[in-house]
């Protein structure tokens, strides 16, 4: 067997390692060290990984793939990792004596994220999925000095557990009626049965969760609150695009759509609507960036799931393109609210107040990267939302669309919110906010990640083709 | 069918009565002397309890408890490997190094990190 | 004769008892315990499912095996997050800490 082709894998699996045996053997835990190893490994592994997008393999029977779907999003979610572990240099002192694990641990979640987006069967899709939670479970948890980011730690993990035992039920339904846990091999054995559907809800609620899709996003806005800024930012980036990818694959290939009598489209719609209309609507009320972000990535979510909802070329175009901007720019508009953060102490509305004459790089890298999010052009947001909701109206989800659009426009309100208070509000204090190096990296990529997909499209559109050609 | 349950409820009433006979059969044979209250107290040999049964661990307790439970139930993946040793191989055996390797960085972790130590 | 059926209803009864005591329960080490209820209710699906739909393979069975040590790891972190509430509220006693209402 050629395992060659798991070198992506293998190596972020050794960096992780690697980074917390570091910590261990040097004196002062390598604290400048660990960072800077870290960062440059991934970014090798980034290369690496761009350099073998094309190559496709399959292990032990299928239960692991290594498919041009599967390499975009690995792509994606070494990006979001190394734009996070930018934007969070600073905000790391705050961990003090910990921060070689904190990396550690962002490594490991990254890995699973990877699992669980190669992932052919349903055990190898556990394990992605577990490793990367129960990663972020204790990242949430990593402010021990605050008591709001250790009890989110423990509603995270006892929420997520639930969710993993339904997710896990259902797929034991599954398993029932198909003899078989691996996905592609699901799609020719099934039979159209009450239990079958019933393990089809419970998958759909266990994935459902994971994105924070309304009803199942109880979660999202306390510990997206509680948790450390970098920790959200991936959580929000990360951690969704990789149950999407998850969810993608088991739809697609094991009851690819129009095949079967069991629309589950029609499932997926309703939640899709609900999120779009709960999420902004909450998301207007906020008076915390940090939990208005919560709320708008909420709502994102059903952006992204209209595009699986429809299902065709458009759609799941739409999935993966939006995957990939939303890196770019949710992690620009956390990592101005770190900086903020940082240098404010809050992250309350007011604490934008006149950052426009303190730091105006800031402000307007904020604005664009919000703009983007509530899809006004030329920002790359609007040509996601292009595709998805052009999908949906190819499918024949007029309706799905049509709210879309409202509700993107209820967005601008909020987002827009946040604009005028760093544009028009005045500031007490008039000091400029101070970056370090490794954090105007960050933002300088996710404004340029941003605006260049927003202009020109093109490259990442005929990327993202390839990538989705395995379902078509 | 109730063959299948039946047999069930032979082995519930054979384990029910098991205990049962044995008691009834020492009740039976043992000497009857009157009760004293030496008699009643805690059994001759034991330490007369002290305090309520029902108190709290340390906090530190738990932290073995963690780390013996991590590598106790990792060790399940040994178990089918050992089964088939012959015929996996050398490839399975190399595996199953890399595995334990990452166990012990683990444990190292753990070690560096004082949970093993009783303050 | 006892077959699949009774298995999976088996593995259901669990499974509920298991959800009900996460949401009824206000004490973090009871919720744990019933996560850890719901998870081997999906183990006894597992087996089950194996041994009389797939008795030629051990794919139920393998899966069972991981979802126990993952759910072994899950625990770990999740006890390892109490203890720091606890040290961080100087308490051990469950009852007082009542912050798990959602």
């Amino acid at each position: 067997m050629d395992f060659s082709l798991l070198t992506t894998e293998i190596l972020v699996a050794l960096i992780g390692l690697l980074v917390l045996v570091v910590g261990l053997v040097l004196p002062d835990r390598g604290k400048q060290l660990v960072g800077k190893l870290s960062l440059l490994a991934l970014a090798i592994v980034l290369v690496y990984a761009l350099i073998a997008f094309p190559r496709e393999a399959s292990y032990f029977n299928g239960i692991y793939q290594v498919d041009v779907f599967g390499n975009y999003f690995k792509i994606l979610f070494l990006i979001a990792g190394i734009l996070v572990m930018l934007s969070a240099s600073k905000y790391i002192k705050r961990f003090a004596a910990k921060s070689s694990e904190f990396y550690g641990l962002m490594i490991l979640a990254t890995l699973g994220m990877m699992v669980l987006s190669a992932s052919g069967d349903f055990i190898t899709m556990y394990i992605g999925l577990e490793l990367m939670t129960i990663s972020f479970y204790i990242l949430t948890a990593y402010l021990q000095s605050d008591k709001r980011s250790s009890e989110a730690g423990l509603k995270y993990l006892i929420l997520g557990a639930i969710s993993s035992a339904v997710l896990l039920f259902g797929m034991s339904l599954v398993y029932a009626m198909t003899g078989t846990t691996i996905i592609s091999e699901i799609a020719g054995a099934w039979t159209m049965q009450p239990a079958m559907a019933a393990g089809l809800v419970m998958i759909i609620a266990g994935f459902a969760f994971k994105i924070s899709v309304i009803p199942f996003h109880m979660w999202a806005p306390d510990i997206y609150q509680g948790a450390p800024i970098p920790v959200t930012t991936y959580l929000a980036v990360g951690s969704k695009a990789a149950a999407f990818a998850a969810l993608v694959r088991v739809f697609m290939l094991a009851f690819p759509p129009g095949s079967i009598s069991f629309n589950w489209n029609i499932i997926l719609a309703v939640l899709a609507v609900l999120t779009m209309v709960i999420g902004n609507l909450i998301a207007l009320t906020q008076k915390n960036v940090k939990r208005l972000l919560a709320y708008s990535s909420i709502a994102q979510a059903g952006y992204i799931l209209v595009g699986l909802v429809a299902a065709n070329t458009y759609g799941l175009k739409g999935v993966l393109f939006y995957a990939m901007l939303y890196v770019f720019s949710n992690t620009g508009a956390f990592a101005v609210a770190t900086a903020v953060e940082v240098d404010a102490g809050s992250t309350d509305i007011d604490a934008f107040n006149g950052l426009a004459k303190r730091s105006p790089m800031l402000a307007a890298i904020m604005t664009v990267c919000m703009l983007s999010l509530a899809g006004i052009p030329p920002m790359a947001g609007f040509v996601g939302k292009f595709y998805l909701f052009s999908g949906a109206i190819q499918a024949g989800y007029l309706w799905v669309a049509i709210i879309g659009l409202v509700m993107s426009m209820v967005s601008v309100y909020y987002y827009l919110g946040v604009a005028k208070a760093m544009y028009i509000g005045v500031s007490i204090d008039e000091n400029p906010i101070k970056l370090d190096v490794p954090a105007q990296m960050a933002l300088w990529a996710c404004l340029a990640g941003t605006l260049l997909i927003g202009i020109y499209p093109g490259p990442l559109s005929n990327f993202v083709q390839t990538a989705i050609s395995m379902f078509l | 069918m109730l063959s299948d349950y039946s047999s069930i409820g032979i082995f519930l009433l054979l384990t029910i009565s098991f205990p049962v006979i044995a008691l009834v059969m020492a009740w039976m044979v043992r000497p009857k002397p009157k009760q004293t209250e030496e008699k009643l107290t805690t059994y001759e040999c034991g330490v007369d309890t002290k305090g309520k049964t029902w108190i709290r661990f340390r906090v530190n307790y738990f932290l073995y408890a963690l780390v013996f439970l991590a590598f106790d139930v990792e060790t399940i993946f040994l178990f089918p490997w050992a089964v088939k040793f012959n015929s996996l191989g050398l490839f399975a055996f190399i595996e199953m190094v890399i595995f334990i390797a990452i166990l012990v960085i683990g444990l190292w972790y753990a070690w560096r990190e004082g949970a093993l130590e009783w303050h | 004769m006892i077959g699949l059926t009774h298995y999976l209803l088996l593995g259901t009864v669990v499974f509920c008892i298991g959800l009900f005591g996460v949401l009824s329960k206000r004490n973090a080490i009871a919720v744990l315990m019933s996560v850890e209820l719901m998870l081997n209710a999906v183990n006894i699906n597992f087996v089950a499912i194996n041994k009389f739909i797939t008795p030629n393979d051990v794919t139920g069975q393998l899966f069972s095996i991981f979802v126990i040590v993952v759910a072994a790891a899950e625990v770990a972190v999740g006890l390892a997050l109490i203890i720091s509430i606890y040290r961080h509220r100087k308490s051990v006693d469950l009852n007082d800490f009542n912050l798990l209402k959602w």
